[in-house]
């Protein structure tokens, strides 16, 4: 198993030699950069690659980041982003509390907290694919 | 395609975890049954489906992470914790062959002579192969290192190079060590002191060969184009059981070789 992996790694590299003879530059292989070692600009793929595009335009479809902080209030209120028409919302009301107080997040206008009271409103996003 | 609005990798059903198990279990029975009936066959029944789980397991994780994109930023920090927390376990396994060295050497008892070295052991000279075997481990540090950083900058006939010239010093690290196993003046057999000093750096030296293995299986896929500058967990975690085969290593020298002669 491994013999055939090294064989065929082998081949691949001295096939790149005998064409770079040949060839001023190697074909398809290694345009990655000039010195041979892609980045994940070019080869990320699947949900890296979205995930790593998104986050090169600022956005967070995937949760990845710490979710930015609010006031809370009316007038800044917790904005919780959503796919659908509701949401788990879990409120630590205050530092180091150790209960933490869990509702249901509506789409439409902000919701307050039961315990603390700190306003959140859930804003839609489309499920990223 | 999936549709998920998390980056964690929600893996597929796999049977190689129960391939593992049934491996695990016909090499520990295979022991039993070679131990009282002189048979190997079911061990080693057990330890090519071991081989088979092992390289269709991490097959299958190349093709998640490289080829299928699952291994997004918070999935690589899961599989930094776990290399972390499995190279944490190795170092405990280790600690308690040093525990057992010392708890024999620090008070050597009467049938030993009273003495460490034992009576009639005569040591390995610290200073001979051992010391060479420490100059090799420790270059192959600095070039395993030197891959990473080519790595890191796009280098890569560098880093092909590099990391090709730490596994032959792995290699090297064995062959070194197998000469001095065959030239010994004493066996495993030969009380504590065999018993220690072939337990630890038999262990040490099996860690070698998995070091070295993981190692080229590395260089195999960076020929291969695996590794992208920023992403190439698979090496960074070959590199960081390597440098902990180093350091065990060191530990070996200082205490068995030096302090122990």
């Amino acid at each position: 198993m491994a013999g055939r992996l090294l064989l065929r790694a082998c081949t691949t590299t001295t096939t790149l030699q005998l064409r770079s003879s040949v060839v001023a530059r190697p074909l398809h292989r290694a345009i990655a950069t000039a010195k041979g070692v892609p980045t994940d600009e070019e080869q990320a793929t699947g949900l890296e690659r979205r995930a790593l595009q998104a986050l090169k335009h600022g956005k967070d479809p995937y949760s990845m980041l710490k979710p930015k902080e609010y006031a809370g209030t009316k007038e800044d209120p917790h904005i919780v982003p959503g796919i659908g028409p509701k949401r788990l919302v879990g409120c630590l009301c205050e530092e180091d509390n150790t209960a933490i107080v869990w509702f249901w997040l509506h789409e439409g206008d902000a919701q307050r907290c039961p315990s603390c009271g700190s306003h959140y409103q859930l804003v839609h996003h489309e499920l990223p694919h | 395609m999936a549709h998920q609005a998390h980056a964690y990798h929600m893996v597929d059903p796999s049977p190689w975890p129960l391939t593992g198990a049934v491996a695990a279990l016909l090499m520990t029975s295979g022991l039993a049954i070679w131990f009282h009936f002189h048979s190997t066959t079911l061990m080693g029944l057990g330890m090519a489906l071991l081989l088979l789980t092992m390289y269709q397991w991490w097959r299958d994780i190349i093709r998640e992470g490289t080829f299928q994109g699952h291994h997004t930023p918070p999935v690589q920090k899961g599989l930094r914790y776990g290399m972390i927390l499995f190279i944490t376990s190795e170092v405990f396994f280790f600690l308690g062959f040093f525990w057992a060295f010392y708890h024999s050497s620090l008070a050597p008892t009467p049938e030993l002579g009273g003495c460490w070295p034992p009576t009639g052991i005569t040591p390995l000279d610290p200073f001979e192969v051992p010391l060479l075997n420490t100059a090799v481990l420790l270059a192959s540090g600095v070039t395993v290192t030197w891959a990473h950083h080519s790595i890191m900058e796009g280098e890569r006939k560098q880093a092909i190079q590099s990391l090709a010239l730490t596994i032959l010093l792995g290699f090297y690290f064995t062959f070194l060590q197998a000469m001095e196993y065959y030239e010994a003046p004493f066996t495993i057999a030969d009380g504590v002191y065999g018993a220690t000093f072939f337990v630890a750096t038999g262990f040490h030296g099996l860690h070698v060969i998995i070091g070295s293995t993981f190692l080229a299986i590395c260089l195999l896929r960076q020929i291969q184009y695996h590794f992208t500058s920023e992403h190439h967990f698979g090496f960074e975690a070959a590199a960081w059981y390597w440098h902990f085969v180093d350091v065990v290593w060191l530990f070996l020298y200082i205490s068995i070789y030096w302090w122990g002669s």
